[in-house]
């Protein structure tokens, strides 16, 4: 099962893809794409943290290069989050393109039973921003496009309620 | 007349063509796409009733993010907005277009 979860900030998208991920079966992988730059991003993956202790998580981090990771094949992973995959991938020194981004989720998806992946809707805020904003925000939305039409199921989060886009939530 | 909404780079366009059969010409002739881009009309009633004359509109949602601090910007996304519901009222179908995924919101594709 492929699940692929969009929603804007704060809209509740990981509580409902920890619940998801949790629901199928499966160890439980979470992925973890956040690098710990600076005060702000630890606090922020402490409270990641926190929403998933006691769910029976075990925790990878994996900034790029998906593919290289490795994970049980019997496994139900959480892949947190897409954005931060391409960021790393385009902007890291070690980053291999949004190519190794698209790569690297293929490749979870084809080791692991379940894969759930988060990613961010930053498209309804207008199209003024720089070159390089403007070229990683064309290429986060193919990545969406592609992998919402390779995927089983795909809800969009709206004030923590899941509206289903693509297949049956149950 | 079919108004089509999503978010930027959502695959609007190519998902409402494809959902109508048509050619990349075919379609350049029925439909404008990029209308909040026109929304600094002095009428925008009246740009609705011209816009709708299409087959197919599309317009991209620009209000989601944090409201511009720039004047020019700020009037301009709310113009966006409104010509987006007058079409949307003026439409027999409305479809948000999200990762390439339809939802309608108004009537149905059939008609």
């Amino acid at each position: 099962m492929f699940t692929l979860v969009i929603g804007g900030a704060a809209s509740g998208k990981s509580a409902w893809a920890e619940t998801r991920a949790c629901s199928l079966p499966g160890q439980r992988i979470y992925l973890a794409t956040m690098q710990p730059y600076g005060e702000e991003s630890r606090a922020r993956i402490e409270k990641h943290r926190a929403q998933r202790a006691g769910k029976g998580f075990v925790t990878l981090e994996r900034y790029t290069d998906l593919a290289g990771s490795a994970v049980p094949t019997d496994s139900s992973v959480l892949l947190e989050d897409l954005a931060n995959l391409l960021a790393n991938e385009t902007f890291s020194r070690d980053g291999g393109g949004s190519d190794a981004a698209l790569r690297g989720v293929e490749s979870l998806r084809e080791r692991c039973a379940h894969l759930t992946v988060v990613t961010n809707e930053l498209f309804s805020g207008g199209a003024s921003y720089e070159g390089e904003t403007l070229l990683y925000l064309r290429e986060l939305a193919r990545l969406n496009r592609l992998l919402a039409a390779r995927a089983d199921c795909v809800v969009e989060l709206v004030c923590g309620l899941p509206n289903v886009l693509k297949g049956e939530v149950t | 007349m079919i108004f089509v909404t999503g978010p930027l780079f959502a695959g609007k366009k190519e998902y409402i063509r494809t959902a109508l059969g048509l050619t990349d010409e075919e379609f350049a002739a029925c439909a404008v796409w990029d209308v909040q881009e026109l929304a600094g009309a002095a009428d925008l009633s009246a740009l609705a009733d011209r816009l709708s004359q299409n087959r197919v509109v599309i317009a991209t949602e620009l209000g989601g993010g944090v409201i511009p601090t720039d004047a020019a910007e700020r009037a301009h996304r709310e113009a966006a907005g409104r010509l987006a519901c007058l079409l949307a009222e003026r439409a027999d179908t409305v479809i948000r277009v999200c990762c390439g995924l339809p939802q309608v919101l108004k009537g149905s594709l059939s008609c």
